[in-house]
């Protein structure tokens, strides 16, 4: 049976860029920013591209954002999503109204898998793919892994992690957990989102960059799609972490020991 | 007024005082598309090459990329750049492939000289001269890295000096067979289709050079071992050597006998792809010697902190914004459909490749010691740099071009003057009715009552303005340099190198300006001034050292020591040694 698997391309800074909140503290500075794909994101596409390899059938990936995240969603295709779906919302837009989307957009598309990141790096808040599983009612699996090293023969030769039952109606996923792995059988369809060591994704071919150009993508908007994206959330205030104290030297065990007791009062 | 097949070379107008401000306002940009392409090459390049920061460093030691690499950037469509998209390449403009070229540069130039090769100049004769079917024949291998491309001019015998080559090509029958040997060929060793040139009218007829594709499946194609080098070392360099080979007359790249032009073109075209690499290894050492100067503490603080430091980093910056700022005017112009950029071309080889040399020297110099040391990326991006002063035209020889060519066009005009220029210029307005094009242009630099043809920008934003002046001015002295030294020297100019070099220093220093002015104009129009507050201060620091310069350069015309200058070079070329020993 093929496979439709809805996947997503989230536009995030860059980790290399630097951070810094803007002085009103209302959210960072945007100005010298380079942005990039959200990382669990592009690993949710190299696994979906790799179950179609296998199985047969089609990657959509979508987006929610400003025109800006076409390049993130030219980059899915680039990869080899065979389409995209841009849902065109410049404001700000919080875990709700994302899982909102999204969920229509699975009404719509009606795919047996949606691969999401766990989450994205720039709110880090892990909590879409949750919310889009329970208000589907499909079942869902969160930080899907990987059982083989990243190393391994099972990842040089781009094998998915994912495994499909014969009949084609249950996914197997492995989940990292603290001190282990624990492997799920979810019912499809299911929501799965992926952690950092599901896959290495691939980077594009640049002929694959000239040919996304003409894949199809398709806009859409939050009203189109019926769901109001009026943030639940709002950011009071953003501010850098205090920077760090240097750091001094003791001369030996005895005066560190004091020092923890009766400066930093530690022990 | 958009650029056309007919445009005039902007240096050529500017040698007549005229400043051609369409060509080069508003400063070109990308389009989205092509931008958000970019993007998507971009951060694929960074994929493939950032990870492999020690194997560049490892396979410079070696000498040689591995083969299994080389597949890796056939996989990656590295080879497939500039070939339409009808022959299976991206078909990217001029603009994108130098801005490709760049972003492998940041990586390794070894990297970038082996794509940049075979682009830019291996098959540039098929992509500019070849029919339809030598395209349909070659493109497609050439696009998948099937057959990779090499530029075959130089010989033992025969470097600057191009046109005295010896390799030779006669017809017999349907074919010419083709001997000769060929010396320093990029990419010679990993190649299968090579451009050669060959003499075609017997070994007395200096000029009859006719190009060539041939492939190495041909008998008698044969490759040196690959040269031990000290930059670019992972790159191939090899010889290439022709016994008799017997090829096809299909095979011909353009007309028979019009070879030279064919190997000039395609080096012209092939400079965008160099100064794109030479913007690329700029970008790289700014960002090492930023971090290096922050992180690095003497005397109790980052040097970051000391005047010293900052006054090499400031510079930097202004070399590479200069730099890119040529290069993306250069690119322009050819993605544009002009044709004649020549001097422009050259003008932006010199000045990227020196500029390159500085920065890179510099960053080494903040990192000292480090700097020194094969651990860190800045001394082999040293000896990398150095090359790209010397192929595809020495400097030197490129300076003598830039002078020549940028000046011919005043020259010949000067020539049909004859007698009715005498006394102009003790009575500029005197016998206006008499004068020609050629005067009355003249005429208008050295008197101020005159309304002068564009002798002005009119286009360039306010905030410029003081710039403005000062190019303006500079424009008019070099007119009168190019017009003072051709009434001096006539047609003996060929002989003056002295003068032809400080005229194409004034002229490299102007073109560069005059792109970078209109890049700043551009971007205040588009941002307003408060948004490009640094560029302001790039446009006036770079302004400042221009006029500096070519103050200093023009004082030089008559106020010089040359004549001493050559004195003491050939009593050193007499005595083979240094004269002065005290032991
Ligand atoms: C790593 C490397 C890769 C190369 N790749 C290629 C390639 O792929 N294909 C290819 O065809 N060639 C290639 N070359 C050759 C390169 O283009 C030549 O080295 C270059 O053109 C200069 O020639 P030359 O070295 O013989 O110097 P020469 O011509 O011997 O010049 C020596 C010096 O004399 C100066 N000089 C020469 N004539 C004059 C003059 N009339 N007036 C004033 N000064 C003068 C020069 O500027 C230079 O400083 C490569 C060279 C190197 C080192």
């Amino acid at each position: 049976m093929p496979l439709k698997i809805l996947v997503t391309a989230k536009r995030v800074e860059d980790s290399e860029s630097k951070i810094r909140a803007n002085p009103a503290g209302t959210g960072i500075v945007l100005e010298g920013l380079k942005y990039k794909m959200n990382p669990f994101d592009e690993i949710g596409v190299e696994e979906a591209l790799r179950l179609v390899a296998k199985h047969g059938g089609e990657v959509v990936v979508a987006s929610i954002g400003s025109k800006d995240c076409h390049e993130q969603l030219r980059q899915a295709l680039a990869m080899g999503a065979t389409r995209a779906i841009w849902v065109n919302h410049a404001g700000p837009i919080d875990q709700l109204g994302v899982a909102g989307c999204l969920m229509k957009i699975c009404e719509r598309e009606k795919p047996n898998l949606a691969i999401l990141g766990k989450q994205s790096i720039d709110d880090d808040q892990n909590q879409v793919g949750q919310y889009l599983a329970e208000w589907l009612g499909w079942s869902q699996a969160t930080f899907a892994s990987k059982e083989e090293s990243l190393d391994s023969d099972a990842e040089k030769s781009k094998t998915p992690a994912l495994k499909l039952t014969a009949d084609g109606a249950w996914v197997t996923v492995v989940r990292e957990v603290d001190g282990g792995l624990e492997t799920l059988e979810c019912k499809l369809p299911a929501v799965v989102t992926t952690d950092l060591r599901l896959n290495q994704p691939r980077f594009s071919k640049l002929p694959d960059i000239m040919k996304a150009k003409t894949k199809p993508l398709e806009e859409l908007t939050p009203a189109a799609l019926g769901v109001d994206v009026t943030p639940q959330l709002t950011v009071t205030s953003m501010k850098a972490p205090p920077a760090r104290k240097a750091g001094i030297k003791v001369p030996d065990v005895a005066a560190l020991v004091d020092k923890l007791k009766n400066e930093a009062k530690a022990i | 007024m958009a650029i056309t097949s007919t445009s005039p070379s902007f240096m050529s107008q500017l040698c007549f005082g005229t400043i051609e401000e369409d060509l080069l306002l508003p400063y070109p940009s990308m389009g989205e598309a092509e931008q958000e392409t970019m993007r998507g090459v971009i951060s694929s390049l960074e994929s493939l090459l950032k990870p492999k920061e020690k194997d560049f460093r490892e396979w410079d030691a070696k000498g040689e990329l591995p083969p299994a690499f080389i597949e890796e950037l056939k996989g990656m469509g590295l080879f497939s750049l500039v070939i339409p998209e009808a022959f299976g390449g991206m078909g990217l403009s001029a603009t994108a492939y130098s801005r490709t070229l760049q972003e492998i540069a940041k990586y390794d130039a070894s990297v970038a000289v082996t794509v940049g090769a075979h682009s830019s100049i291996g098959m540039r004769g098929l992509l500019l001269f070849g029919t339809d079917e030598q395209k349909q024949r070659w493109l497609p291998k050439l696009a998948t890295g099937e057959m990779i491309a090499a530029f075959c001019l130089t010989e033992p015998g025969a470097g600057s000096d191009a046109a005295s080559i010896k390799s030779t090509a006669v017809r017999d029958g349907n074919d010419w067979l083709l001997t000769g040997n060929k010396l320093w060929i990029t990419n010679g060793g990993i190649a299968d289709f090579f451009t050669v040139f060959a003499k075609t009218g017997g070994q007395a007829d200096r000029g009859n050079i006719t190009a060539f594709v041939v492939t190495k499946d041909l008998p008698g194609v044969s490759i040196g071992p690959h040269e031990d080098k000290m930059g670019i070392r992972a790159s191939s360099t090899t010889t290439v050597h022709f016994d008799n080979v017997r090829v096809p007359a299909a095979n011909v790249l353009g007309e028979v006998g019009k070879g030279f032009k064919v190997a000039m073109k395609i080096l012209n075209s092939g400079r965008g792809g160099l100064g794109g690499g030479a913007v690329g290894g700029m970008k790289k050492i700014i960002a090492l010697a930023t971090k290096q100067a922050k992180e690095r503490v003497q005397f109790g603080k980052p040097i970051a902190d000391f005047g010293l430091i900052k006054q090499k980093l400031g510079h930097m910056v202004v070399d590479c914004y200069a730099t890119e700022s040529a290069v993306n005017v250069l690119n322009h112009f050819v993605d544009a459909g002009h044709q004649d950029y020549a001097v422009e071309a050259a003008i932006t080889k010199v000045f990227g490749s020196e500029a390159l040399w500085r920065t890179v020297d510099e960053g080494l110099q903040i990192a000292a010691g480090n700097g020194f040391m094969r651990e860190f990326p800045y001394e082999r991006t040293l000896r990398d740099a150095r090359i790209n002063r010397i192929y595809e035209g020495t400097n030197d020889i490129l300076r003598l071009f830039i002078a020549l060519t940028a000046m011919n066009e005043v020259g010949s005009q000067l020539k049909e003057l004859g007698d009715s220029l005498k006394g102009l210029f003790d009575n500029p307005i005197k016998g206006f009715g008499v004068l020609s094009d050629y005067a009355r242009r003249r005429a208008s630099l050295v008197t101020t009552y005159v309304k002068r043809d564009k002798a002005t920008f009119t286009k360039l934003h306010p905030a410029l303005s003081k710039q403005q002046v000062v190019f303006e001015e500079l424009t008019r002295d070099l007119a009168t340099a190019v017009d003072r030294v051709l009434r001096k020297h006539g047609k003996n100019i060929i002989g003056k190198q002295f003068a032809s070099r400080r005229l194409a220093d004034i002229m490299i220093e102007l073109f560069v300006l005059a792109c970078t002015l209109s890049r700043v104009s551009t971007a205040v129009a588009n941002k307003g001034a408060a948004q490009v507050t640094k560029e302001l201060e790039i446009a006036e620091v770079l302004t400042g050292r221009v006029r500096r310069r070519v103050r200093r350069h023009m004082s030089m015309i008559d106020d010089n020591d040359d004549e001493l200058i050559k004195s003491l070079a050939d009593h050193a070329l007499d005595a083979e040694r240094y004269s002065w020993d005290n032991v």
